[in-house]
């Protein structure tokens, strides 16, 4: 009776020796992640919580920068505001009382875009870098109205010109834009500019045969020349319409009455343009 | 016989209508309160707001501006529902890409073709793991949506540093 309860008190002690190992080996690991058994329930052994890594940061790029740094190095192209390569003290955003909020860890600033990489001193390096590309200016384009009416048309032409090109022409500045962008290389896309251009001027000047059968009710404006009106006004003064004295002022006033409507300032140059036609007492 | 059973299903038939209008009509006023994108103050005033979350959606334009800068809702802009469901999609995979690392609203910039996503990450993962995601999210993002996409971060120290109010 007496050798197995020492056997046992034996049995005990080890056990709770290899448990003390057991716990003095796990404290002394250094990875965590696992908890510790706590038979004992000693103080001071409760879980530890992990702290969050500090990552080595360097300092900002903007304390090492000298003053007459090549910007356009440091920013060659276009991108979001970064604090630590900007060297500005720029703020954004509204604060009722106080500062605006500063450049790290500000996201207005991020988003808004910026000209950071377009400073004066890099769009005049890039000019002179696109210069050897340029080809010098024609020197028979001297003026603004070379430019403008190169193609000779007449009215009858310029007039079909019109319709073809539709509404690439612009009447403000008298110009007719051509976009090209269908084909893949850049000289495919010019040289189909430059056919465009040529078969627009040659069929302007094409006159096909059903053309000419065009009678007064095609007509899209009122040409005072081929219509009644002129025909009863050199009936009325028996003679040719050039020979009738304040002629032109009366077909300008018929023409524009047609043409552009009826409005007070039409009807009052019509009638005006009866009288000196004539001779009326103009009141 | 027939005439009282005519009578007994015009009866029930005008009441069921009626008990079908009481339900149908609306008695109560229109709650007119709007509330997206506004925060209510908590009881120890300690709810964290960035300058984001502290301006309400009526400030865009005024204190605050866009999250996603494009062409396409202007007049004449092209495929602007492809590049909302794009947004949201890029949304989605940046924060779960940058699981917990993302403290900013996701700007997202079109220019011509290029994609540029912006934002600011806190600094809880190291640098290599920060240059494999953006690599990661740059490559999968240019794949998916076949154009080129880039990654503009800031980093912060900490959730703290973007914090522009407690309420």
């Amino acid at each position: 009776m007496h050798d197995s309860s020492a056997k046992a008190s034996f049995s005990v002690k080890c056990i709770y020796n290899i448990i003390d190992l057991a716990i003095s080996f796990l404290l002394n690991q250094t990875f965590d992640e696992f908890r510790v058994l706590n038979l004992k329930h000693v103080k001071g052994q409760v879980q530890q919580k992990r702290q969050p890594k500090k990552f080595e940061i360097l300092p900002p790029r903007t304390d090492q920068m000298p003053v007459d740094q090549d910007w356009g190095s440091v920013w060659p192209g276009p991108r979001s505001f970064h604090p630590a390569t900007v060297p500005l003290p720029v703020r954004q955003g509204y604060v009722k009382k106080g500062a605006p909020p500063d450049k790290y860890g500000n996201a207005e600033l991020m988003k808004i875009p910026n000209f950071l990489h377009l400073t004066p001193p890099v769009i005049k390096r890039q000019c002179e870098a696109l210069k050897k590309f340029c080809t010098p200016w024609p020197k028979a384009l001297d003026t603004d109205e070379k430019i403008l009416t190169p193609l000779q048309l007449n009215a009858r032409a310029k007039d079909k010109f019109l319709r073809l090109v539709g509404d690439r022409y612009n009447e403000e500045t008298d110009t007719v834009t051509i976009v090209t962008d269908r084909c893949p290389l850049k000289k495919q896309n010019y040289d189909y500019a430059m056919y465009l251009i040529t078969a627009l001027y040659h069929e302007s000047w094409n006159v096909e045969p059903w053309e000419e059968t065009k009678s007064e009710a095609d007509m899209e404006y009122y040409d005072w020349n081929k219509n009644v009106s002129k025909a009863s006004v050199e009936a009325i003064f028996g003679k040719s319409s050039e020979d009738i004295p304040n002629i032109n002022v009366y077909s300008d006033a018929v023409s524009s009455l047609m043409n552009e409507g009826e409005s007070e300032y039409t009807v009052s140059r019509y009638g005006h343009a009866v009288r000196l036609l004539l001779n009326l007492p103009t009141s | 016989m027939t005439m009282s059973y005519i009578l007994k299903n015009i009866v029930f038939n005008n009441v069921r209508i009626q008990w079908n209008a009481s339900r149908i009509l609306h008695t109560s006023p229109v709650c007119c309160k709007s509330q997206a994108g506004r925060y209510r103050i908590t009881p120890k005033k300690d709810f964290p707001l960035t300058y984001e979350m502290a301006n309400p959606p009526h400030q865009i334009a005024h204190r605050k501006s866009w999250n996603s800068w494009n062409t396409t809702n202007i007049e004449g802009g092209l495929r602007s529902s492809e590049t909302a469901v794009e947004d949201v999609f890029i949304r989605k995979f940046m924060t779960g890409t940058w699981h917990n690392l993302f403290v900013s609203e996701i700007i997202i910039k079109r220019q011509h073709n290029i994609i540029r996503i912006a934002g600011i990450i806190q600094r809880s993962v190291g640098a290599r793991k920060m240059y494999f995601l953006i690599g990661y999210s740059e490559e999968l993002l240019s794949f998916w949506l076949q154009c080129p996409v880039k990654l503009e971060l800031q980093t912060v120290p900490d959730r703290k540093s973007v914090v522009f109010k407690y309420i």
